[in-house]
């Protein structure tokens, strides 16, 4: 089927030119990626190698202390093993997302590629943000404990436990900003390309 | 052809509306008292943030689906629709996901932290809050749905 696209007819391919592919918002997009693909990188590591062990008294039967040595991990909370599958996942989709921009433009098929990247960005965007808050909610009941159903705070006795956790969470936070931006720039492309697809018909 | 589309859209928000505006509703009635060894115990939704998040990101959500249901069918504002769409699943989706987390610390507990599960001494409350978590996540999946509708309607991507 031959290309009906008539403002910048392209040698014999099935390529479909997009209006304005570089507009400042566009040439960003790669750079944004990559900065989410860090963020969610790095939320992932620092949650994942996320362990402290400490020695704590649990009791004092006579004079002498008992002392028991309790470790901290991120696999105790299902909360903290879906934050570091949803981030994985997710900078699994930048990395994917990253490769097809510079060299997707030979698997072109009547806009296709624009409709399923901006899917998948909306997908990951959706995880990502699950993850992160979950993670916040149980993170804010380890620092607060909750006095109605007699759970105690844990931030005290594990503080390094609780300050990676904190870092992992701004990071994957900073990048699900950094999605939600990206995801109104691939719809802004579709967009684009359905106003290209629709002046070139006109008379 | 246009109309199909148009009633199919109401439909659709009218469904999300009704998801979002229960699950707030059932989440906010859950209440049971229980006696434990002569120590008053109330559960209620609002002793976990997560529940109060929950409660409030559906009251949102059901707020902005019953606003878009007034929007006339050509007006300029359906871009602004699409990209609202984004933000209120976004916001449901993590109400939900996090609702979840504490629910399941509630039910199953958490032996490595010391917490003990609630569920045992207020059963009627965690099947109240089971409830509305359930219809939260249909909520959910019914506002994915109106994304990529909207998506389909107002920009009409997949192209000829």
């Amino acid at each position: 089927m031959a290309p009906e696209v008539g403002e910048k007819p392209e040698v014999g391919s099935n390529k479909v030119p997009v209006k304005d592919t570089k507009g400042w918002a566009i040439r960003l997009l790669p750079l944004l990626r990559l900065l989410a693909f860090f963020a969610t990188v790095s939320a992932m590591i620092v949650m994942a190698l996320n362990k402290q062990t400490k020695t704590l008294v649990v009791a004092t039967i006579g004079s002498t202390p008992v002392k028991a040595t309790l470790t901290a991990r991120f696999q105790h909370t299902p909360a903290f093993v879906f934050f570091v599958v949803a981030n994985g996942m997710a900078s699994l989709h930048n990395l994917l997302m990253l490769m097809l921009e510079f060299t997707g433009h030979k698997f072109d098929f009547k806009g296709v590629r624009f409709l399923m990247m901006a899917i998948l960005d909306m997908m990951t965007v959706g995880v990502v943000s699950g993850g992160a808050s979950a993670a916040l909610f149980m993170g804010e009941l380890a620092r607060n404990g909750n006095s109605h159903a007699r759970w105690n705070k844990i931030c005290d006795k594990f503080d390094t436990f609780c300050e990676h956790g904190n870092g992992a969470l701004i990071a994957s936070f900073l990048a699900l900003l950094l999605l939600t931006i990206i995801t109104t720039i691939s719809i802004i492309k579709l967009q684009n390309l359905h106003y290209s697809i629709n002046h070139s018909v006109l008379p | 052809m246009a109309k199909a589309k148009r009633i199919f859209s109401l439909l659709l928000r009218l469904l999300a509306l009704g998801a979002t505006l229960s699950a707030a509703i059932v989440m906010v009635t859950s209440h049971e008292k229980a006696k434990f060894f002569a120590v008053s115990f109330e559960a209620k939704y609002s002793n976990t943030p997560a529940f109060k998040y929950f409660v409030i990101a559906n009251v949102i959500g059901g707020v902005y689906s019953f606003l878009v249901l007034f929007l006339p069918p050509k007006s300029m504002l359906w871009r602004l629709v699409v990209a609202l769409d984004v933000i209120f699943t976004m916001l449901l989706t993590s109400s939900i996901s996090a609702a979840l987390a504490i629910a399941y610390v509630g039910k199953k507990g958490n032996s490595q932290a010391g917490w003990l599960p609630i569920c045992g001494q207020v059963p009627k409350y965690c099947n109240h809050v089971s409830v509305a978590l359930a219809v939260g996540f249909i909520g959910v999946v019914i506002y994915m749905l109106l994304l990529l509708y909207s998506i389909h309607t107002a920009l009409n991507p997949l192209l000829v």
